[in-house]
């Protein structure tokens, strides 16, 4: 019998190596995905000492039906299906929700821009577009792009791979995290799946258990969480994060900024009118914004965008979207929002070039020294430290720091660099009142309002104070 | 440089196919980011009658970034500076990347049409407008036979 296994393992064309968990064991065997579930019960049964009609095999919340074959399951290289004893030899009844795999199930449409698709047919849907090609004129569109694929997708941001994936969702119990978990019913929309305890179902794993701990308390609920479909499971704990902004666009919608219909995935802002943009616009968009510093710090959030047309209510709330941005610009991003950060919660930046370190102190505390690169420094004016009142800026002040960053930092030829670029700063610019950033000031009124986003402050040039009437009487325009 | 982007492309196309009332748009022939723009002075107001030159430039980022316009023709308006710069909002903080540049001068029309003397960006002109209004408008027309109505 075991030759006539292993035998048979050489005929299977495309191996699928998967494990399968039962209460207490784990078991790896390698099928062909053309198996339907009976197949496995028949493998699997006599390993655990059981018949193959007191199996059950649960897969991402659902007990699946043995004419199910695997390659419709959306299972990848070393998943893991769970196998369950039946609780009663009572003959199965199919009900409709329980024998299907889920990624059968979903489609697109639950989860497309408008909310209202899920009502529409695929008519509808094509009619859209033929109306949208016929009003664009240039656009060059094979019938093969038209046909809209009803298949659901979902993306994430993938820590292994690093990037931009698509996902696969999968199902456990919301208290004891287990596999061996049936949902009740199906997810209709993303509130179900990203929200905690939306659908309630039934945890396989331990007889009783999670249901008796939670008796009386509330029911068991599914906990919806992805994987990344384009590498080998790590194992249970090998999760990505839904970016479920990124959505297929079905419903054919313009790009914003570029004007183009994109037919791979788009970005969706959480905005009332569901403005779409394409991929790299969408990239851009956060670039430029970076570059500006316009990103915003939210309480709740952390340090994001909004719809760029101004919607309310439109923050983007899973900041790993902002993941699409390349390492260098990640980086840029996070850098950004450590500073922005650390200045709403009154701290400072060391002013001096290369360190910038934020640094926490007493806000009596005139005398600031810098952890980072020991520079001495006075709160007020992020000079070099000073007694009496903040002076002018004294040149000689710059000399002493190119020594002290010659001996501290050992910067070499950069060093001229950085001396230049501050000195042009300093002559340029003049410090907004309530931040401290660096202000230039390149025509127009006196009337200053502060660049970084998450200051806004209205001073004013002359007197470098907040603006008030007096200002606009006296000097509005110098 | 790079390829001009679409979105350009299809702006221009469109600015050609189906021109707004009262403003012309067309790229220079050397560079298609740079237009030569014709704003027709709006009906009731003192620049009516003018032909008023600007210069608009699509930046590198452009959409993300706002165009950059300027009056070339000399204009008395409380918004606009004797450089011909402009005091509009969606030229700075209140650009999006869903406007065009259609609706920037549909909007640097209607700022013809609605001087703000409170959010000036000429000094004098907008203190006069608020101080002697009828001066102010006098001052505009006069402008405008002067350097807006030759050619």
């Amino acid at each position: 019998m075991l030759q006539l296994l292993s035998s048979k393992k050489h005929i299977i064309e495309n191996i699928l190596r998967i494990y399968i968990k039962t209460s207490g064991n784990t078991l790896c065997i390698d099928i062909d995905p053309k198996y339907d579930i009976r197949q496995i019960k028949n493998i699997v049964a006599p390993k655990i000492g059981l018949e193959p009609d007191e199996l059950k095999v649960i897969f991402a919340g659902k007990e699946l039906a043995d004419n199910i074959v695997i390659e419709d399951c959306d299972l990848g290289e070393q998943s893991i299906l769970h196998v369950v004893k039946v609780k009663e030899k009572v003959p199965k009844k199919i009900n409709d929700y329980g024998m299907k795999p889920l990624c059968e199930i979903l489609d697109d449409s639950m989860f497309s821009p408008i909310s209202e698709s899920r009502n529409n047919s695929i008519s509808v849907e094509a009619n859209d577009v033929a109306h949208i090609l016929n009003n664009d004129t240039d656009a060059n569109i094979t019938s093969n792009q038209q046909v809209l694929v009803k298949k659901i997708h979902f993306y994430v941001y993938c820590p292994t791979c690093k990037g931009l994936k698509q996902g696969k969702l999968r199902v456990r119990c919301n208290f004891c995290k287990s596999g061996a978990f049936t949902v009740h019913s199906d997810p209709q929309n993303w509130t179900h799946v990203l929200e905690n305890k939306q659908i309630t179902g039934t945890c396989e794993n331990d007889t009783q258990f999670c249901e008796d701990i939670l008796q009386n308390r509330e029911p068991t609920f599914a906990e919806f969480y992805f994987k990344c479909s384009e590498h080998i499971s790590l194992g249970e704990n090998d999760q990505a994060v839904p970016l479920y902004l990124i959505r297929p666009n079905l419903k054919q919608i313009q790009c914003l900024a570029c004007l183009d219909i994109s037919y791979d995935a788009v970005f969706v802002f959480p905005c009332q009118n569901d403005h779409v943009m394409c991929l790299d616009c969408f990239k851009q968009y956060c670039m430029s914004k970076l570059t500006e510093r316009q990103f915003w710090q939210h309480p709740e959030y952390g340090y994001t965008l909004a719809c760029p047309n101004g919607c309310a209510d439109s923050f983007i709330k899973e900041i790993h979207h902002f993941r699409l941005l390349d390492d260098q610009n990640y980086d840029r991003y996070h850098r950004f929002a450590t500073e922005e950060f650390v200045l709403q919660s009154g701290g400072l930046l060391c002013p001096q070039p290369g360190c910038g370190m934020g640094i926490l102190a007493d806000t009596d505390c005139k005398r600031i020294t810098c952890q980072g690169c020991k520079y001495v420094f006075c709160r007020l004016c992020l000079q070099g430290y000073h007694i009496g009142e903040c002076g002018p800026i004294e040149n000689d002040d710059l000399n002493n720091q190119s020594t002290s960053c010659e001996s501290e930092l050992s910067c070499n030829n950069g060093n001229n660099g950085e001396i230049a670029s501050r000195t042009t700063i300093k002559i340029m610019t003049k410090p907004c009142p309530s931040c401290k950033t660096p202000t230039e000031r390149d025509g127009g009124c006196m009337h200053m309002i502060c660049t970084r986003a998450g200051c806004k402050f209205h001073w004013c040039w002359v007197c470098q104070t907040e603006w008030t009437t007096e200002c606009m009487g006296d000097h509005w325009f110098g | 440089m790079a390829a001009l982007p679409r979105r350009i492309i299809k702006e221009t196309q469109r600015l050609m196919q189906e021109p707004v009332p009262g403003i012309s748009a067309v790229p220079d022939d050397s560079n298609a980011r740079y237009f030569h723009v014709i704003v027709t002075g709006p009906e009731d107001s003192p620049f009516e009658g003018g032909l008023f030159k600007l210069e608009l430039f699509l930046p590198e980022d452009y959409p993300m970034s706002a165009p950059k316009v300027r009056f070339i023709t000399k204009i008395y308006h409380p918004n606009i500076d004797r450089l011909g710069r402009i005091c509009l909002d969606i030229l700075k903080d209140k650009w999006s990347p869903a406007l065009q540049i259609r609706t920037v001068l549909l909007s640097i029309q209607a700022l013809l049409s609605a001087p703000n003397p409170d959010d000036p960006l000429a000094n004098d002109v907008a203190e006069l407008w608020k101080v002697n209004e009828s001066e102010a408008i006098r001052n505009a027309k006069e402008w405008t036979r002067k350097y807006a109505m030759d050619n």
